[in-house]
């Protein structure tokens, strides 16, 4: 169909003095394919919309041309108007002539507001229509991970009015809440905190309990994500709108830095609970006890957590004497620097060592053998039970789940936020979120506020029941398709996935709803085959085009 | 796939000179996949050539196609039929036998290469490619774990380590190259069938493929 | 355009540079004006066809401007565009192009005084060629 451009030009309110109107008006109607050209002092007012209106009517307008301020003042005015002129809002091609033009030089710049408004009359030739379409959106959550935070998650999902799934690997919900001894100066037991969070989620009607459950695959996007559980034989596929990840963390003590032989007692923070727990069944009260922190984890929070927290409940119960060997003891999580100071009241002794500290056996004792850096001085411990460090590490499965979802983990294997500092919940992809320990950052003060801001955005993301998607905005030509899979990596959004089509041959998709429009996708296919409606390829090169052309 | 890399600008423009009317096509199959030859290749390839000459004072005219595989002879007939009459030579972004079929249909243009075709490979990371295949004619990876020794190991030994594998398992030659028998003997282990390890493997037969080599399938 | 008009094409992202050049506008921040801002959604929708293309139509310089490291909002997008234009760059030598005509600029939205020196800076060097 024939292009048939108007172009419609503003000098705000008679403001924009430099610039010759006139002059434009004149040199512009002998651009190709333009049909109409006007000025006015206020289009974005009634009045000016309205002149706008008839103009496109009358003469047959197919394509529209604004010169005037910056496009995103008054973009969604001048596209309603289009609309209204039975145009689709896509049909519009805006010149900033204002801000980056008037305003932004000294003396004449007619010259420069001609060319700009050829670059937005280049573009407008290429333009083709967007339509927007209300897809419906699942309000229900997935919820993977049946621990303290996958727990809580449910309730507070529940507290907004939203129906959750809770899937765990294990045969009973709780995870790791149950390994801690205490937290030194709350009264509440972690196994109370545990009980009393696990019979609220057995007893609310909302939360469905999925044990002994694996998600073995996700397809889909935000909305609409379907997801297939497998329980034991079993495999049913259900749809969620939002998932959130709860799956937390692993500890393991590392073979090359602390030999577990029997008759060498190296101890796991595990065993020194049990013993805590139940003092009375020991042979012999142990008069010293030794920690090594910084050895095969010098990032995790939480060993530093662990050992302060036992090392008072030692002092407290067995009256021994307590050793840390620490390299930098890291304490910027909350409340852990009270405790080192209580800690140190205690007469719990921390020596700082550079170098890793030398561990063996000596009659049926453990020695530790450091230089400490502040002593300046060789220092040997012998001590009764030594307790390891323990690495903290993300689940097994966490790799695999990662891949399959496309959401990227960080050097640790951890699942990488969006934005530590802006979005410290949200995965890329959009309706997917992570709380608490599956983070690898383990600070037990923020597992309630990650999990409220998670909520949160879940209920924005869901709440409205339906969203409105530009459809195909951004779009791959299947014929173009190479299945390189360089896009589904690329995406940083996690918005494309591959799909069959004909069921022979595999393309990628676009979804609409999960693409948040930057183009990466577009720029870098190798074959070309991705084309993002306002900023497609011959769009921008036309834009380059009309620099400089002369009439 | 075909893994092919863009010769250097300076050896194409001297393919190039004398020439004022030229056709570049690319290939949509691996070429494109490997960031090579493809429709976008192509016009940074034509881009470029453009400055140059225009910087250099000459006017060289460029048409530009691509073809959607360029060892098909109708396809190539069918893209390049009408465009190759108005051109004096034409430059080929495909692999070698893309370039030998555009040469072979239109016999009196003279046909450039612009690309090198390297090797058969697959994905490492984003745009990195590494050879996995030596197209021996002669399959031996059911003896080494799926590892292919005649590439991947620098020289390329058939029956174990040459005995100056560096420390990390890295080759003697190239200490940036993992040794390759490390690696087959890790997966053999990881897969029970370290015994295949002691299997006499015979000097590579390499007549096994005929050079040009010829594969005849069963007609259906 | 040719030569002699010694345009500068600057290709800015939406969420960054563009805003940043209505906000010297709006301050009344004067700056060359052989500029010609083409607005894309991310600086890494900026393809190396797209930089060649300008200056095959006779672009002194090009600016590809983004948002800081670390603050790309589509999180690759700066990244990417800075490893094009090195690219760009290295092809453009290829033909006699350098001197530093194409080039990266990363702004945070606030940074008005710093867009001026950088189209200053570019205005510069492209004079006389």
């Amino acid at each position: 169909m024939q292009v048939r451009i108007g172009i419609f030009i503003c000098n705000c309110g008679k403001s924009l003095n430099n610039i010759d109107f006139p002059k434009v008006k004149e040199r512009v109607e002998k651009f190709q394919d333009v049909v109409y050209v006007d000025l006015s002092p206020t289009l974005c007012l009634k009045e000016g919309r309205e002149g706008m209106l008839s103009a496109i009517r009358e003469r047959d307008v197919n394509r529209v041309v604004i010169a005037a301020c910056s496009p995103e003042l008054k973009e969604n005015v001048f596209g309603k108007a289009l609309e209204e002129a039975g145009l689709n809002y896509n049909f519009l091609s805006m010149a900033n002539i204002r801000e980056q033009c008037s305003w932004a030089h000294e003396g004449d710049v007619t010259e420069k507001a001609l060319e700009l408004v050829r670059m937005a009359a280049n573009k407008a030739r290429f333009l083709q229509p967007v339509e927007k379409k209300d897809i419906s959106v699942n309000k229900e959550i997935l919820v993977v991970g049946g621990g303290f935070s996958g727990m809580k998650s449910a309730l507070e999902l529940s507290g907004l009015g939203l129906r959750t799934t809770l899937v765990e690997r294990e045969s009973a919900l709780g995870g790791k809440l149950g390994e801690f001894e205490g937290f030194y100066g709350i009264e509440t037991t972690p196994e109370e905190m545990l009980s009393s969070t696990r019979k609220a989620v057995e007893e609310n009607g909302d939360i469905k309990v999925l044990t002994s459950a694996e998600i073995t695959r996700v397809e889909g996007q935000a909305g609409d994500f379907t997801v297939r559980i497998r329980t034991g034989e079993k495999q049913v596929s259900q749809s969620f709108g939002a998932i959130i990840f709860a799956t937390g963390y692993v500890t393991k003590i590392l073979p090359q830095d602390f030999e577990l032989k029997p008759e060498v007692n190296i101890i796991s923070q595990r065993k020194l609970v049990d013993m805590l727990q139940a003092p009375e069944r020991l042979e012999r009260r142990p008069g010293t006890i030794g920690f090594v922190l910084d050895v095969s984890d010098e990032n995790s929070r939480l060993p530093i957590l662990f050992t302060l927290n036992n090392a008072l409940a030692v002092k407290e119960r067995l009256g021994s004497e307590v050793y840390v060997f620490c390299k930098s003891l890291k304490v910027d999580s909350e409340g852990v620097e009270k405790l080192y100071r209580e800690a140190r009241e205690r007469g719990v002794v921390f020596l700082k060592f550079e170098e890793k500290p030398r561990i063996s056996k000596e009659d049926g004792r453990v020695k530790v053998e450091a230089r400490d850096v502040l002593l300046g001085e060789e220092v040997t411990l012998l001590c009764d039970f030594l307790v390891a460090e323990e690495k903290v590490l993300p689940p097994e499965g966490t790799e695999a789940l990662s891949s399959m979802l496309n959401i990227r983990t960080d050097s640790r294997g951890f699942y990488q936020d969006e934005n530590v500092h802006l979005y410290p919940v949200a995965s890329e992809r959009k309706g997917i979120f992570f709380v608490a320990g599956c983070k690898g950052d383990l600070d037990f003060t923020r597992t309630s506020t990650d999990i409220s801001s998670a909520a949160m955005s879940i209920y924005k993301l869901l709440s409205p029941e339906k969203a409105i998607v530009e459809v195909e905005k951004v779009k791959v030509e299947p014929e173009k398709c190479r299945a390189c899979l360089t896009c589904v990596r690329v995406c940083p959004h996690g918005a494309i996935q591959m799909v069959r089509v004909d069921t022979e041959k595999e393309v990628a998709k676009i979804y609409d709803h999960a693409c948040d429009g930057c183009g990466i996708c577009a720029a870098i296919c190798p074959a070309k085959a991705i084309r993002f409606e306002g900023y497609a390829d011959e769009q921008i090169l036309a834009e380059v085009e009309a620099i400089g052309e002369s009439l | 796939m075909i893994i092919a890399k863009r010769k250097p600008l300076e050896e194409i423009k001297n393919m190039l000179s004398g020439y004022k009317k030229i056709l570049v096509v690319g290939c949509r199959t691996c070429v494109t996949i490997c960031w090579a030859g493809g429709e976008k290749e192509v016009g940074i390839l034509s881009s470029q050539l453009k400055l140059a000459s225009s910087g250099e004072g000459n006017e060289l005219s460029i048409l530009e196609a691509t073809v959607e595989r360029q060892c098909e002879k109708e396809m190539v007939i069918e893209e390049l039929r009408d465009k190759v009459q108005e051109v004096e030579a034409i430059l080929s972004m495909g692999c070698g036998a893309g370039a030998q079929t555009i040469a072979e249909i239109f016999e009196e243009k003279p046909v450039f290469p612009a690309l090198n075709t390297t090797f058969i490979g697959m994905p490492e990371a984003e745009g990195v490619w590494v050879e996995k295949c030596g197209t021996c004619g002669d399959c031996m990876l059911y003896w080494t774990g799926g590892i292919c020794p005649v590439v991947r190991c620098a020289k390329g030994l058939l029956n174990g380590p040459c005995g100056g594998t560096r420390k990390g398992g890295k080759c003697e030659i190239d200490p940036e190259k993992d040794c390759a028998w490390v690696l087959i003997y890790r997966r053999l282990e990881k897969q029970g069938r370290l015994d295949l390890m002691r299997k006499y493997y015979e000097p590579k037969n390499y007549r096994a493929v005929q050079r040009p080599g010829r594969v005849e399938a069963a007609t259906a | 355009m040719n030569g002699e008009d010694n345009k500068i094409v600057a290709f800015c992202c939406e969420h960054s540079a563009y805003p940043v050049a209505n906000k010297a506008g709006r301050m009344r921040l004067h700056y060359p004006d052989n500029v010609r801002i083409i607005c894309v959604p991310c600086a890494g929708r900026v393809d190396v066809q797209h930089i060649l293309k300008a200056f095959e139509k006779g672009a002194a310089g090009v600016l590809v401007m983004g948002c800081q490291e670390g603050a790309c909002q589509h999180l690759t997008g700066n990244t990417r565009a800075k490893e094009r234009v090195k690219y760009t760059e290295s092809l453009l030598k290829e033909v006699g192009i350098d001197g530093g005509r194409v080039r990266m600029v990363n702004l945070a939205p606030d940074m008005a005084q710093r867009f001026i020196d950088e189209v200053k800076e570019m205005a510069e060097k492209i004079e006389g060629r």
